[in-house]
């Protein structure tokens, strides 16, 4: 969790991403974070994101990203 | 002064293109690098209205630099249809997008006319498309070549332009290793490129505004054993290091050679700091039969057993540069450590560990990028050498006056010329010590200004009998009612310690009188590195407000001061 957080902080700096619901509505990421996000995991984590994986819903905190990963076989 | 005259702005960079460029955008703000940016990417799709019309809502961020990316098969509609092969006759369509290419260019030249550079990306197309191999460089037919016609026809219409520069997006492209397009991302955002691209970009992007900045790096700084060699020449002896063929590692250190000795032709200079016996290193260095360097190619080194650190900041002394033009090369960790934690100002890269990734990594670096190529760069290290020879005369004789004398230094005065445009816009931008207000201006901005009225602008050659320091001074005025101000007062600090200063100070201020004015100042900012600058003129002002006294300006009698084609109405 912790280097999630570190992820995401690279893109958006000074966020308290921990405990927050909704990175979206609540204004911590945009959707053009969501681009950086993706490219930043698939690097990290050596997992490819279909087209239609790319929503906000998979995104939207914390537990979302870690189920999406844990769903491609990373181990987290 | 404008707002972009202030050294510590951020450059303003809009960005324009046929998909979103937002990623770019945040990438370049983010990247700590200098010179910090502050972005605006402008809705996408409207790039021929953006570069046309000026009153487009785009410009009123004010940009100092306008990039437009462009996509070839978007911004060009015919190179779409032939990569879709919709089309009745190719030869038809392969014209068609040339005359598109042409239009788009001139676009741009529109563009470049309100503001201080322009970037432009060249045209690439994604990887996967292969079109048909038999045919795509069948002239007139081909995609492929019809896009290498038309980046060559940007790079023909901007070929004068100095504000203008084309960035080798296919280099970006061939050196990812991934692909640079994203399809996914592509129908999510319309975002074109991948984000691999992207950070590409933006590390160029900032590498080529740093050297229109003068901000590249100078000076690189060599360790010696298993650096510029393999293995340890004071235990294995001269004749059993690694260097040369048929040896394959002394091969691997024979192409790094090269690749340094071809950094120092094109104007960085090269120093070594090694902890070795100094006459023994120095006796390798110019009779091992593979070096391709020699001692005439370093500038200045500390071959001694003291740390690297002092060393490094004695080169720097040494040479009247700042560390933070310095990149330092060493093999060892420990070394590489002890240099960042102390003099992190310094560009202490990570090498490779092996001896064959040396050279395509030290070429791979962006931060001696640069906007300009001239004499004076290929010229350098003659330059500092002559230098050393000075130096080594003042030592015998210890006097200061009649060294100056013997030296026979003749200063050259001459207005601002267009020929002469590349160098003094180098030597502003560059100069961090002898600098009064630490203007950063690009070359168009600044011949703009010194085209406007009530505006003079001298260049100042100065040589002597050691050599040739090429244009090493530059200063301008603004006048103003009855008084004028020396805005720019910039001096390389080559020339410093020989009172070229007085000299050139001298000049200006009878410039300045001749053309009626009553008083001259000389406000300086107040910048962390330019205390030669502002001691000096500190000790020359009659008052609080930065009034020079005429008493104390006077050019000195060891001086020759030479003036050509200056006309003093203005």
């Amino acid at each position: 969790m912790d280097e999630l957080i570190r992820i995401l902080n690279e893109i958006r700096p000074g966020q308290k991403f921990a405990g927050t619901e909704d990175f979206f509505d609540q204004g911590l990421l945009d959707s053009l974070d969501l681009t950086a996000l993706v490219a930043a995991l698939e690097s990290r984590y050596e997992v490819f994101m279909d087209v239609d994986e790319i929503v906000a819903d998979n995104f939207r905190n914390l537990a979302a990203i870690k189920e999406l990963l844990v769903r491609k076989g990373v181990n987290i | 002064m404008s707002e972009n005259s202030n050294p510590l702005h951020k450059r303003r960079v809009l960005l324009v293109g046929d998909t979103t460029l937002d990623p770019l955008a945040r990438l370049l703000e983010r990247n700590p690098e200098a010179p910090d940016v502050q972005t605006s990417a402008a809705p996408y799709g409207q790039v021929f209205q953006i570069l046309l019309d000026p009153n487009q809502s785009a410009w009123k961020f004010q940009p100092d630099v306008l990039a437009v990316w462009t996509a070839p098969h978007l911004t060009l509609p015919s190179v779409g249809k032939l990569l879709r092969f919709d089309f009745a006759s190719a030869p038809e369509v392969y014209d068609a997008a040339l005359r598109e290419a042409e239009q788009f260019a001139d676009a741009v030249l529109r563009a470049a006319l309100h503001v201080g550079l322009v970037l432009v990306p060249t045209w690439i197309l994604p990887q996967h498309e292969r079109w048909i191999q038999a045919l795509t460089w069948r002239k007139g037919v081909g995609l492929a070549s019809l896009l290498a016609e038309a980046n060559l026809i940007l790079a023909r219409k901007f070929a004068a332009q100095q504000n203008i520069v084309l960035l080798d997006a296919g280099y970006w492209q061939a050196s990812l290793g991934r692909p640079a397009h994203d399809p996914r991302m592509y129908a999510v955002a319309k975002i074109l490129y991948s984000q691999s691209l992207f950070e590409k970009a933006a590390l160029e992007i900032k590498a080529v505004m740093r050297g229109s900045l003068g901000l590249g790096k100078k000076v690189i700084v060599c360790d010696l054993d298993n650096t510029l060699w393999g293995g340890v020449v004071g235990d294995d002896g001269p004749h059993n290091i690694k260097l040369g063929a048929p040896d394959p590692v002394g091969e691997c250190f024979s192409t790094f050679q090269k690749a340094l000795k071809g950094l120092r032709s094109r104007g960085l200079l090269l120093a070594i700091c090694s902890k070795n016996d100094e006459k023994f290193a120095l006796s390798v260095i110019d009779e091992h039969p593979a070096m391709a360097l020699r001692k005439g190619d370093f500038v200045a080194w500390r071959i001694n057993w003291k740390d690297k650190a002092e060393n490094l900041v004695g080169l720097a002394k040494e040479l009247n540069l700042g560390l933070d033009s310095f990149v330092f090369l060493d093999d060892s960790p420990q070394e590489r450590d002890q240099v960042r934690q102390v003099l992190p100002q310094v560009f202490t890269p990570d090498l490779p560990k092996s001896p064959a990734e040396l050279a395509p990594f030290l070429t791979a670096l962006n931060c001696f990028e640069t906007s300009s190529l001239g004499q004076e760069d290929f010229e350098r290290t003659a330059m500092y050498q002559a230098e050393r020879g000075r130096k080594e005369v003042l030592d015998l004789s210890g006097d200061v006056e009649n060294w100056l004398r013997s030296l026979k230094i003749e200063v050259q005065a001459t207005p601002l010329r267009r020929e002469s445009l590349p160098r003094a816009v180098q030597l502003l931008n560059k100069t961090n010590q002898f600098n009064l207000s630490l203007r950063r201006l690009e070359e168009k901005a600044f011949w703009d200004w010194a085209e406007a009225p009530g505006h003079a602008v001298y260049t100042f050659h100065v040589s002597d009998r050691f050599g040739d320091f090429g244009l090493t001074g530059l200063a301008s005025l603004s006048f103003d009612g009855s008084g004028a101000r020396i805005v720019d007062f910039v001096m390389s600090c080559r020339v410093m310690g020989k009172k070229v200063e007085e000299a050139l100070l001298g000049f200006v201020c009878a410039q300045a009188r001749a053309a009626g004015a009553q008083h001259v100042t000389a406000p300086f900012f107040d910048g962390p590195r330019n205390g030669p600058a502002k001691d000096f003129f500190s000790a020359k002002f009659q008052n609080a407000d930065a009034v020079l006294d005429y008493a104390r300006v006077d050019i000195p009698s060891q001086i020759a001061l030479k003036e050509e084609g200056v006309a003093l109405a203005l």
